[in-house]
């Protein structure tokens, strides 16, 4: 175009000729930006963040902790009984260690004992004079000894000194015992990690719950903003209705899966820097599937957020038209926390319910990979069907200023009645 | 130009509007009065296109109009809003990015706006810790900020002090020089002062159009006239004219097939005479008689 003085011609046809397909972009950045700044989303956020890494915190205090027990003897015996302690030990209670220290006589090692330098002693008593017989030992703490620790050593040293007496009488320890070993069979070996997978799969659950309330409650209300302001006549004057539904959905999905990628990576930190990095092995694909779960299922329900909104007629009709949504995230709560093994495989299945439910059994153990392809087609059809209806509805009732407007009205309602 | 074709809306059982069709011609101000309830917010809301109307067409240059075509425009509904809790100068940027300005000139014009009306210091305050004055300000900047190619505007003085409203009008003076511009306003002094043309809306129907001039001289022709000291009760003898009103040395006359320079020459005729001069009916008077 030439270099013509009239200005607002010039751009008049500028206009015109405008690609406004990515109108979306603006409605989403305003969004974003809007919400980036606002105190109660930063420091809500806060609060989930420091929530889950506390979480991760109370799981490794009261598991998989690590306890080293120091154990003073006297001699040779006392040594072996402590080395082969220390596996019985580990052995009954997981992270239990037992370690020998070495003391010249009892009285040192009672010393220790009570000072707390060692945690118990393993000590032999002698009976009476020239009598072996009577010889015995004990284990000595200074209030209480750890029952772990006093089974384990008991144990390990009736298994030396038998060992020794053995040989001395030349005994063959292995045909005396033949025939009485026990061995222990597990029917879930897994069990071990089930404390960890219980608590995942809930926080799971409640992750998506908070997460997807949250953010879906922020749509509803912004769109009830901006009809209770009347700027969305401006708006509806300005662009497409459907480019500004778009550009809110896409917008605050984009906040919603930054604060769950967020919240997905402290988790992990968390877990690494606590010194749980092998729990990964078992939550890590959970995590990654919960991550893809939360982005269709939040999107299917976004466009439905939006249109709650635009039935209200004022903030405080909103706790009333987000209802059915409100029902739609809290039943599978309730199913994810109190259902058994059926229910939860078939709910786990359907649409949108699916995104709390799937990540939920992932961290509880395998899921068959179909179960989990029917979870995610079921939900994207859902998605594209509801975006769709949503975009109908939303376009009928947003310029239906002033008052409440039921789901029943808004679904028959016609356009221009 | 902007034309309304047999504009008529029906909601339920009622005819808010009824056969409505005008013209907002680019480069003259384009006044559209009429009592509360005429119809003004409806024809406008459907030049607009957030409401559809139930029969009749709205064109552009004589092509039906488009989304494309409205989304250059520039609206201020009667309704006022905008983000309460968002920044003046970011509302402004985000309402000319919807309307495709890049950016940078997004941040300009903005600039530029919130100028004009000195708001520039109070840029990054939300809007509503304004005054309800600037508020609207901040409006009419919102509505002209994406460089609009027609204007309509519902209400936009109201609530405004002479000086503010000075302010605007300015404004659209210069934004909107060559632009069709359509605004509804109550204050028919305002309209009269501001407004080249005319629409007069009367329950949902077009009782009078066309340019104030046009509008004003309708009718009779109505002469003041002042004489030096004599009574002007004679003027009830002379044929051709019918007096209105006499008091003292003042006429109102209304020329029916007299000419005016006959007028003058028959009172010059009986002796001094101050003035003879001819009555412009005010917009007001216009306004009641074609609400009657």
């Amino acid at each position: 175009m030439s270099d013509t003085k009239d200005h607002t011609k010039e751009k008049t046809q500028d206009h015109t000729g405008d690609q406004r397909s990515d109108l979306w972009k603006v409605v989403a950045q305003r969004e974003i930006s809007t919400q980036l700044r606002s105190k109660s989303f930063l420091v809500s956020g806060a609060v989930l963040v420091l929530g889950l890494v506390a979480m991760v915190v109370v799981l490794t205090l009261t598991q998989g902790h690590e306890t080293t027990y120091d154990v003073a003897v006297l001699d040779e015996t006392g040594t072996s009984a402590v080395e082969l302690g220390d596996d019985l030990a580990d052995e009954i209670d997981d992270g239990t260690k037992l370690e020998a220290e070495q003391y010249d006589d009892a009285e040192a090692a009672e010393a220790a004992v009570r000072d707390g330098d060692v945690d118990a002693a393993l000590l032999p008593v002698a009976g009476d004079v020239g009598d072996d017989s009577d010889d015995s030992w004990e284990v000595l703490g200074d209030d209480e000894v750890d029952t772990t620790v006093s089974g384990a050593l008991s144990s390990a040293l009736s298994t030396v000194v038998t060992t020794a007496n053995a040989d001395a009488q030349g005994v063959d320890l292995a045909a005396l015992s033949q025939g009485a070993q026990v061995q222990e069979r597990l029917l879930d070996p897994d069990a071990e990690d089930r404390g960890l997978r219980q608590v995942a799969s809930f926080v799971f659950v409640l992750l998506f719950y908070i997460t997807a309330l949250g953010f879906g409650m922020q749509i509803a209300a912004t769109v009830t903003q901006e009809k209770e302001s009347r700027v969305v006549e401006i708006l509806a004057a300005a662009l497409p209705i459907r480019a500004l539904l778009w550009g809110k959905v896409i917008g605050t999905s984009v906040l919603a899966i930054g604060q769950t990628v967020v919240l997905a990576l402290v988790g992990v930190g968390a877990l690494l820097v606590t010194g749980n990095g092998d729990a990964l092995t078992i939550l890590g694909p959970a995590i990654l599937w919960y991550v893809l779960f939360f982005v269709i299922g939040f999107v299917a329900l976004a466009s439905f957020w939006s249109v709650a909104g635009s039935l209200a007629g004022r903030q405080q009709d909103l706790q009333a038209t987000t209802a059915p949504l409100q029902l739609i995230l809290f039943a599978p709560y309730i199913v994810a926390v109190t259902a058994g093994e059926g229910v939860k495989t078939i709910v786990s299945m359907l649409p949108i319910v699916s995104t709390m439910m799937m990540p939920s059994r992932l961290a509880e153990g395998d899921v068959p990979l179909w179960q989990l392809g029917v979870a995610i087609l079921t939900t994207l059809v859902a998605a594209v069907l509801l975006v769709r209806l949503a975009a109908r509805v939303y376009e009928r009732t947003l310029l239906q200023t002033g008052r409440r407007i039921s789901f029943g009205e808004a679904f028959r309602s016609r356009s221009d009645a | 130009m902007l034309e309304a074709h047999s504009l008529t809306r029906v909601f339920g059982s009622t005819t808010v509007l009824d056969d409505v069709s005008f013209t907002v011609t680019p480069g003259r101000f384009t006044g559209f009065v009429g009592a509360n309830g005429a119809g003004k917010t409806t024809s406008m809301r459907i030049l607009m296109g957030v409401l559809a109307a139930t029969s009749g067409s709205v064109t552009w240059d004589g092509a039906p109009i488009t989304a494309e075509v409205r989304r250059t425009f520039g609206y201020m509904p009667e309704e006022r809003g905008l983000y309460p809790r968002m920044k003046l100068r970011d509302q402004l940027v985000f309402f000319a990015r919807l309307h495709g300005l890049s950016t940078s000139d997004a941040g300009e014009r903005a600039d530029g706006l919130l100028g004009h009306f000195g708001l520039t210091d109070r840029a990054d305050d939300l809007l509503d810790e304004l005054s309800l004055g600037n508020q609207q300000r901040v409006q009419i900047a919102a509505a002209l900020v994406h460089r609009p190619s027609a204007l309509v505007l519902d209400e936009p003085f109201s609530g405004l002090d002479p000086i503010a409203v000075e302010s605007m009008t300015d404004l659209l003076r210069t934004e909107a020089a060559d632009l069709p511009l359509l605004f509804s306003s109550h204050q028919l002094d305002l309209v009269e002062r501001l407004c080249d043309d005319l629409v007069v809306l009367s329950g949902g129907r077009v009782v009078a159009a066309g340019s104030v001039t046009e509008l004003r001289s309708r009718g009779a022709e109505r002469y003041r006239v002042v004489l030096d000291g004599q009574d002007a009760a004679w003027l009830r003898d002379v044929r051709g004219l019918t007096v209105d009103d006499v008091d003292g040395p003042t006429a109102l006359v209304t020329l029916d097939t007299m000419p005016p320079a006959e007028l003058v020459a028959a009172a010059v005729a009986r002796g001094p005479v101050l003035e003879v001069a001819r009555v412009q009916q005010p917009l007001s008077e216009i306004f009641r008689e074609v609400s009657r």
